[in-house]
Parts: structure tokens; sequence; C-alpha cells
């Protein structure tokens, strides 16, 4: 049964820094939530923490993803459990195909080759970048639309998407968006994405946006929060 | 039987016996190596026992080998030899001539003798190969199809496979060599490659043999003007593996990649040595070794960059990435340079560590096991040296890679 993402009270702390300081979220099955927020806020951090990144300690709170509790299991174990991070920097694995990592991550080898070719197609990605290895040689828009082709063999139950839209040109980005959206019908998929530009908001139309700011969601609301941010800058919620 | 009276023995049946009894003393005058030599110091030289292999006198059947086949299935020509004879030379396209050389022919300048002077394993060679498979490729020739060359190796045996390879001015052509069998045998390959002006040779070295058996190869390849060699060698079998990799740009233009990689299992050694001997301007030479270390094993890699006098504009890179996989493995890099010109661009560089935590929590966060995740990235070690031959080679070595690595034990 799917009742989306929990996350209460979730405290990260990066080498000696404490980033992130109580994030209380929730994002309902279903729905398209945007984390909007100044630079150096913890918005990678939450995207990171969440996935289990090594460099990442959680030291308090707990984030439950369809009623399961997120933290207690491996980076592994919570991909398996439905959850997918596109990166904002996606890393390379030289000699390791996409293919075989995405069978390996748990993709029916049936028809394999031909789902990965639609999907890059569907987001303007010559599939034959795929054919090699996982992100080598692709350029910095390439591999965040390559990391949507991921997204959408693997079809997570949720996905958090740290800054999917910078360093795409807008054609790329409409694409990659529309893909985005279009999941949230074709399975349910849950949205997080983070994010600088409104540009994104317009093709994923989010039920509502949050403000990260000092490690916390300092103001949530719908379009038009992201509206107030483009006139007033970030500033205002400095100080909420 | 002490094998240097087995092989003075098997003189007469080889044929030839002049030219092999003077290896022989060569041999005898070398003495085997010990540990105290610094460039064997890490060969289990007290687990080699010459004494219980018998020198290899006669070919016989060529035995079934699924690797073999699989590697075979897109080639132009395939040869078998068999302990070391040439018994199928396979159909050779037009413009490429499989013949087989009398003992004592080479195709590089320079007396073997003086080559080989001190290399015990290269005069065992001499005096033993049954003759050298030789390979030549007519001018301007292009090979689209690689040949491929299988050395079966029985069991308990001293086997020499030779093989000469030349690449006439212009012409170009990819050979895959691969060695497997040799339970309890002692194998010791060796290689002379001359490419004239503009040739091209891609030259895979993939060796299977059985984890009890000693693998000693060695290999000249001699690059003139402008041309381009490019070399894989990929260190799987034997337990104790040790490929010794020359190349002599002789004039500018000349350019040598050498990529070596290796799978250390139980208490397997790799043992590999380089030299990269610029003797003229404006020459190329690009290294890269990347093995991984796991269980005991352990990994020797020893790589001399030397410029001559005179080569200026030399371009020189040797890297070196070892994986530990395994708290008793071991790895050991040590880079050489001896240049003697000024005006040249060289650089060395070596890691010894575990597989990088990022990539493999990037690929965990897809839903990849970690298990999966580090088989799959050793794997690509494989698969990156393989990366720009015909896919039909290199998917058969990627899943007999993968197979091993999965911990199942195939035959080759």
């Amino acid at each position: 049964m799917s009742t989306g993402l929990v996350i209460d009270g979730l405290c990260v702390r990066v080498g000696e820094k404490d980033v992130l300081r109580g994030i209380d979220l929730r994002v309902g099955a279903g729905e398209v939530h945007v984390i909007m927020g100044p630079n150096g806020s913890g918005k990678s951090t939450l995207a990171h923490a969440l996935a289990g990144h090594p460099g990442y300690q959680v030291t308090a709170g707990r984030v439950l993803l369809d009623g399961v509790d997120l933290l207690s299991l491996d980076p592994t174990e919570r991909a398996r459990h439905g959850l997918f991070l596109a990166l904002q920097q996606p890393l390379d694995v030289p000699g390791v195909r996409p293919r075989d990592m995405l069978v390996a991550a748990g993709a029916s080898p049936e028809g394999l080759e031909a789902r990965i070719d639609d999907e890059a197609r569907r987001v303007g990605l010559r599939p034959d970048l795929l054919e090699r290895f996982v992100n080598v040689g692709l350029s910095g828009g390439e591999r965040k639309r390559a990391e949507i082709v991921q997204f959408g063999v693997l079809r997570p139950a949720f996905a958090v998407l740290d800054e999917i839209d910078s360093g795409l040109d807008v054609d790329a980005l409409g694409a990659v968006a529309r893909r985005l959206a279009a999941a949230t019908s074709e399975w349910g998929c849950g949205l997080l994405a983070i994010t600088h530009f409104r540009r994104l908001l317009s093709d994923l139309r989010p039920d509502a946006i949050h403000v990260v700011s000092g490690g916390r969601v300092v103001a949530t609301g719908g379009p038009e929060l992201a509206e107030t941010l483009e006139r007033e800058g970030y500033e205002p919620f400095r100080a909420l | 039987m002490p094998f240097a009276l087995a092989v003075a023995d098997a003189l007469p049946t080889l044929g030839d016996a002049a030219v092999r009894e003077q290896a022989l003393r060569a041999f005898e005058a070398a003495g085997l190596p010990s540990t105290r030599d610094e460039v064997w110091r890490y060969a289990p030289l007290e687990r080699l026992d010459l004494d219980r292999v018998r020198p290899a006198t006669t070919a016989g059947d060529v035995p079934s080998s699924r690797l073999a086949d699989a590697i075979a299935a897109g080639a132009c020509a395939v040869v078998h030899t068999v302990d070391g004879f040439v018994v199928d030379r396979g159909t050779a396209p037009s413009g490429v001539r499989v013949s087989v050389a009398p003992p004592g022919a080479t195709p590089l300048e320079g007396s073997p003798e003086e080559r080989y002077a001190a290399d015990a394993f290269a005069l065992v060679n001499a005096a033993l190969a049954p003759g050298a498979l030789e390979i030549r490729v007519d001018r301007d020739v292009a090979l689209e199809a690689p040949l491929v060359i299988v050395h079966h190796v029985s069991s308990g045996l001293a086997v020499a496979p030779r093989t000469h390879i030349v690449l006439e001015r212009g012409a170009s052509a990819t050979v895959v060599e691969l060695l497997v069998g040799g339970a309890g045998s002692v194998v010791v390959p060796v290689g002379e490659y001359r490419l004239e002006a503009n040739s091209s040779l891609r030259l895979v070295a993939y060796q299977r043999l059985a984890m009890d058996a000693w693998h000693v190869a060695r290999t000249t390849a001699v690059i003139d003007r402008d041309a381009r060699m490019s070399h894989s060698v990929l260190g799987l079998g034997a337990g104790y593996d040790r490929s010794r990799n020359d190349a002599e740009l002789i004039a500018s233009g000349a350019r040598n990649e050498l990529r070596t990689t290796y799978l250390g299992r139980a208490d397997q050694v790799h043992d590999l040595r380089t030299r990269q001997f610029h003797r003229a301007a404006r020459t190329t030479s690009v290294l890269l070794s990347k093995g991984a270390v796991d269980d005991a094993s352990r990994s020797i890699y020893t790589g001399l960059i030397e410029i001559e006098h005179g080569a200026r504009k030399t371009d020189a890179r040797q890297t070196n990435h070892n994986l530990l996989l395994s708290p008793h493995a071991h790895a050991d890099s040590v880079p050489n340079l001896d240049i003697r010109e000024n005006d040249v661009v060289c650089a060395h560089a070596s890691t010894v560590g575990p597989l990088d935590e990022l990539q493999l929590w990037y690929l965990e966060s897809r839903g990849v096991s970690r298990e999966d995740a580090q088989r799959l990235m050793i794997q690509g070690f494989f698969a990156e040296m393989l990366d720009d031959l015909p896919s039909g080679v290199a998917t058969s070595m990627e899943e007999d890679v993968a197979a091993l690595l999965g911990g199942v034990e195939v035959s080759a």
C-alpha cells in the first residue's frame, strides 16, 4: 500500500557540520513536491542522506517510505523498496554497462534494450550513448537525461531529483519534466524535486513547494510561493 | 629426471638439435633465477620444480575448449597449437601468411642470444619451441575480423609456444592469442612482433591456464615509423603468472599502447614487467595496468620507461591501479624512469586501494547489491581493456570473467 514519503525531524551531519537540523516533510502517494532554497541550505544533503550516501551521517529523525523505515535499510534495500535518486552530478563508472547495472538493479532483462531505447528517446538522449559505460564520456546534460532513463526503466515508487534541471537546455528540460510528470500517472510515482528554477514547475505542476533554509523547512505553499521567491529572493525566509 | 637432461633427451626428437643445444647451454649457464634477484623476489620459486615436468615433444589432438570456440566465432582465421606445436594453421585470408619458422629464426634485428642472455625461461623456449608460429600480413592489407590463435597446453609438461607477427608497411590487423589448459605445466611463451612503417596491430593476449600452472611469458615489439601497437594483456589463470612486455619505438611517430589487467585469486601471483624503450624522437607510449587481488593473492607491477638521448618530444605515460579486495591480498607497484633526454613528457601514477566507495554507492543507490556492484566494477576493468575489440571476442571474454568473478570455476 502506497502512503508516500514521511520525514520527521531529520538531522544530518556532514563531517563536523550539522547541515540538516530537523526536516519535517510529507509527500502523499503519487504527489509531486518541490524543494527550493538558497545555496548551502541543505537541499542536496537531504537527497544524499535519503539515498544513504556514505558521507552523510543521520544523527536523528526518521524517514518512512510507504510505511517502511528507510534509515534502517542499506542503500540497495532502499532502492529495492522503491526509492530512486537522480543525482545532481551523476558519477561515471568505467567498465560497467548501463544495461548490466540495470539488470543487477532488478530490471527484467527481457526487452530491456527496447525499454532503454524508448526511455532515451523520450528525453531526447541518443540511445547509443547508453551502450558503452555508465556515464563515461557523457556531458553534464547527457548524464542528467541518462539518470531519467534509469528512472524510467526502474519505475521506482518514489524519486528524489536533485537539480535535475541544471545543465539542461530548455528543450531537454521540457522533455525531462514531461517524462517525470507522465510517471506520476503511469505508475503513480511520487516525486520530490530539488530545484533553483521555476521553469521546472510549469511541466511538473507540483502539489506543494517547500522552502528549505538553514537545514529546516521554513515555508510550504502552492505555486504562488515560487512566484514570491522569484520576486523577493530567499532573504525574507532566512529570518524565519 | 633433472630438467636439463630431459631437455637434452628431447632435442633429437624435436630436430634442429644444434641450435637448440646452444640455447640449452645458455640456459644452464644462466641457471634458474632466485628470489635474491630483485626482479624475481616475489616469485614463489621454491614451489617451482622443473624436474617434475616433461618437455613436450609431440602434439596431441586439438582438445575441445568452449572458451576458444566462443572467441573464435567471428574470426577471419583460427590457428591451433597444442603443446607448442602448430597443428592447425586454419585458412588464412588473402594477404596473410601463416607458417612455421625453424628454431633460431626471428623477425627482429639483433641476436636472440643477446636479447635473452640471462632470461632462463626465454632460453628454455629457444631450446624447446617446436617452431615459431609466424603470422605475416602483407603490405597495405587490412584485416577486418580478428585472427585468433589458440594455444592448448596439456598437463604436466614444459611447453614453449612461440609466436612471430610481422605487419608489413601499412598493414593492419587484430590478433587474439588465447592460452588454455596446462594443469601442472610450466608454460614459457615468447612473442616477437615487428611492425613496419604505418602499420597497426591490435594484439590481445588472454591467459586462462589452470590455476596450478606456471606461466612465464616474454614479448618484444619493435615499432617503426608511424606504426601503432595496441596491446592488451589479460592474466586470469596460472598460480604464478609472469608477463614481461617490451616495446622498442625505433622511429618517429611510433606509438605503443599497452594495457595489462589481472585478477588474483587464491594464492596466485601476477608479476607484470614492462619496458618501453624510446629510441627515436616523437614517439609515444601509453601504459595502463589495472588489476584486482583477492584472497591471499598478490600482484607486482614494475614498469621501466627508457628514453634515449636524442629521443626528443617523447611522450611516455605509465599508470597502475591496484584494487585490494581482501585484507590478505597484496599489491606492489614500482614505476621506473631512465631518461637521457630533456625535451620529453613523462608521467607515472600508481594507486593501491579498495574499490571507489562512491561508485559503489552509486550502483547501490540504483538497487544493485554491494556484492554485485563489486563484481560489476571488477568485471569493468576487463571490459575496458576489451572495449575496442570486435564485440564477439569481447563478449566471450567478458562472460568468462563474469563467471569467474561470480565464483563459478569454469574450465576454459
